[in-house]
């Protein structure tokens, strides 16, 4: 980008030139930090030592200017996206985390992936009640306020849907890692465990499921086993430490741990404590996983273990060679994540990644391995194995086990292919 | 209080909270199940309504809400309707998103044909071809449809809609009437086509040397895409202009905000009424070029041409009022 602003610099007359530099500056002020080459050619114009940027030289806005406040204006490329042909129309639809522009496990919430099946709806807290009822002792209602007495419970869990990577069943499609991995992230989801609220309402012999159902016009209902319900599942009011998003389900959702997304309903209006799954759309239409021989997979809850380079990327391009740090993310609906490799030769050798940061049960887990680029090119990969012993698999190994019409829970190894000219692509080897 | 008595009838959940477990026993339990003193003292062990939060929920309530329906029928209201009742229904509701014959329109959903497909590389999971019941058709129908208007139709509405789809699959004849002791007794074609999870279902090695033989590595798929020559960096960085208000809090309002140095004060007809009659385009000019105390481009050189105007847009919106 820079190299390009200057070359076609070079083109102009002296003045516009100086104009051109400083307009191309601005454009490519999201890439100057992260490049550090290439600005050093012309600086007399701009704020580059020895001279002094014209902010250091200023006043700021003062407090209060962004009562809420966001980004910087030179990070507004950090957006989800679509994919226009996917659904019919972005009521029911989806929209991807730009995966390769953020750092730690934190997705921020005005970047987790949207799924909606009709849209957001605008609820009004005080308007906006849980009904616990069916095979409990004592049917309830409760406002936001009931639920926030309750005993509070904050966890860093993951969030990704079933059919994230879907498109690349049959081959690779998406040439962007925000397409390919970024229905998924990672919050601090904070509420009342569901366990707490079944407790409170006692449970009657025979009770085995849960139907969870959304407020919103798709009532959105997923059925949930009681070891689930039992276990981690969590009632969700805020996130990230403030209020859901709407996005995101506001005021109330629940959040299933490391199980398909869809299980998490947003918008969440009701639980019904029943003997016997309920098996409406959303769990036989639909997430369930069709297999070679015609079946199909039901119930299929917990995203098994999976991870992906996150630079370099097709977002993220290498710029000269020499030494980088090779990092990604990797993640298992079964538990922590205990060791990750990396392969830069397409999986004949491999070489062990450093976990950083925090490693949590179902939540992303920061990898990384310092890597020298010669130049070449390369086919990048990384293989996350959980702590239940399971090794992220193989495409080969998924479609021999599945087909390719399963559309969820594609967990195989990624393969980026790194270029001479230090761009990647998406491609699946064998 | 008085909730708190009566929640204490269902303490029979304490006693099996107590162990962890969640089953429960049935409804004769009296005090003898109680929690001791010592379980309520644990912080992990509360009876059932221990925080009696909240307002019961009536009958009426839940009635309202609750609109679940099961394969074995549970939750099904009476009513009926027939395919024939139905067509029209369909035409006027649903066949603008999912055509006229089930066959779909665009990306929507399609409900019909797909018969003995699920094995081919194509499969078509309609609601002949896929779906295991026919209480998910009631259910979805009545819970999310008609797209733009979920909860509008009413249960006999609902039953001839069904009635209509499962016609469009060659599973009732035009003139069958669907009732709530009927549906469950519709046996779909694919009832017994799905199996609980069994997952693991791969067991990759860790291999760390040598896993492959060397030379035998290929690429055997790529986005089409991947030939174009556009760079996905150059792509993203899309920086726009500023809004005018952001540009007049970050440059102008020092001044302009308080009237410091004789600068006129959005919003203050008085100051403005003479400067308006020069137009928008000479204002422009002496904030791009400086004039009197203030410094060209309000002196903050980095902002274009561009958002200096609109910071003087927006200035000039507050002050024409």
């Amino acid at each position: 980008m820079l190299r390009k602003v200057a070359a076609e610099g070079e083109k102009l007359p002296v003045e516009e030139r100086r104009k051109f530099l400083k307009n191309g500056l601005v454009l490519a002020g999201g890439v100057l930090a992260g490049a550090g080459i290439g600005g050093r050619t012309d600086a007399a114009e701009n704020g580059l030592p020895p001279n002094v940027p014209s902010w250091t030289r200023s006043l700021g806005p003062g407090v209060l200017s962004n009562p809420y406040g966001k980004p910087s204006r030179f990070e507004s490329h950090i957006v989800r996206r679509n994919v226009p042909w996917l659904t019919a129309d972005r009521i029911a639809s989806v929209s991807f985390t730009p995966l390769a522009e953020l750092d730690g496990i934190i997705t921020p919430s005005s970047l987790v992936f949207e799924r909606y099946h009709a849209g957001v709806p605008d609820i009004d807290p005080e308007q906006h009640r849980l009904m616990i009822h069916g095979m409990v002792g004592r049917p309830v209602i409760l406002t936001l306020d009931d639920l926030r007495r309750m005993p509070a419970t904050s966890m860093i869990r993951f969030l990704e849907c079933p059919a994230n990577g879907g498109m690349e069943w049959r081959g690779a499609q998406m040439d962007a890692l925000q397409f390919t991995h970024g229905m998924l992230s990672c919050c601090e989801w904070t509420g009342v465990l569901l366990s707490t609220l079944l407790q409170e309402v006692g449970l009657q012999k025979d009770a085995a499921w849960v139907l969870a159902e959304g407020a919103d016009g798709s009532h959105m209902s997923r059925s949930v086993p009681l070891e689930k319900a039992m276990d981690d599942a969590l009632v969700v009011y805020a996130q990230n430490g403030e209020p859901l998003r709407p996005e995101q389900g506001y005021p109330l959702r629940l959040i299933n741990p490391g199980w398909e997304g869809n299980t998490s309903v947003k918008w969440l209006r009701r639980l019904e404590v029943g003997d016997k799954a309920w098996y409406h759309r959303e769990e036989t239409s639909k997430y369930t996983d069709l297999l070679a021989d015609g079946r199909a997979r039901k119930f299929s809850f917990v995203q098994e273990c999976n991870s992906v380079i996150t630079f370099p990327c097709p977002e993220k391009p290498l710029r000269e060679k020499g030494r980088y740090e090779i990092r990604g993310l990797a993640w298992s609906g079964k538990g922590k994540i205990s060791r990750v490799d990396l392969s830069f030769d397409g999986g004949i050798n491999w070489r062990p990644a450093r976990l950083n940061g925090l490693v949590l049960s179902k939540a992303l887990t920061r990898f990384s391995l310092e890597w020298d680029w010669d130049g070449g090119p390369a086919l990048l990969q990384s293989r996350a194995v959980d702590e239940t012993g399971y090794v992220q698999p193989t495409y080969e190994q998924l479609r021999s086990a599945r087909g390719t019409s399963s559309i969820y829970h594609k967990n195989a190894i990624h393969t980026w292919r790194l270029h001479e000219d230090g761009k990647l692509t998406n491609v699946q080897i064998a | 209080m008085s909730r708190l008595l009566s929640t204490a009838r269902i303490s029979c959940t304490a006693m099996i909270f107590a162990v962890a477990s969640y089953g429960c026993v049935g409804d004769d339990q009296t005090d003898e199940s109680r929690a001791t003193v010592a379980e309520l003292n644990s912080p992990d062990i509360r009876p059932a309504g221990h925080y009696g939060y909240g307002l019961d929920a009536s009958p009426e309530e839940i009635a309202g809400w609750d609109i679940d329906i099961r394969p074995d029928g549970v939750g099904l209201p009476e009513g009926s309707g027939t395919a024939e009742g139905g067509e029209m229904l369909y035409e006027n509701q649903c066949a603008s998103c999912h055509g006229s014959f089930g066959e779909g329109v665009g990306r929507y959903p399609v409900l019909s044909g797909g018969e003995g497909s699920l094995t081919e590389a194509r499969p078509e999971k309609t609601v002949g071809s896929f779906w295991p019941y026919a209480s998910t058709l009631w259910d979805y129908i009545h819970r999310a449809m008609p797209y733009t208007e979920p909860e509008s139709l009413n249960d006999d509405e609902v039953y001839a809609i069904t009635a209509y789809v499962l016609y469009l699959n060659d599973l009732v004849d035009y003139d069958f009437e669907l009732t709530r002791h009927n549906l469950t007794g519709i046996e779909m074609p694919n009832r017994d086509g799905f199996y609980v999870d069994d997952r693991p279902d791969v067991n990759n090695e860790l291999c760390m040397q040598n896993c492959k033989e060397l030379g035998s590595v290929r690429i055997t798929s790529e986005p089409e895409a991947a030939e174009s020559d556009s760079d996905p960096a150059d792509k993203a960085v899309v920086v726009p202009t500023l809004a005018g208000e952001t540009v007049y809090q970050q440059a102008c309002a020092l001044c302009h905000a308080a009237g410091l140095a004789d600068a006129p004060v959005p919003g203050n007809n008085e100051d403005w009424s003479e400067r308006l009659t020069l137009g928008r385009n000479v204002m422009l000019e002496n904030v791009l070029s400086g004039k009197g105390a203030m410094p060209p481009q309000g002196g903050l050189a980095r902002f274009s041409d561009a958002d200096v105007a609109a910071a003087v847009d927006f200035m000039l919106s507050q002050s024409r009022n």
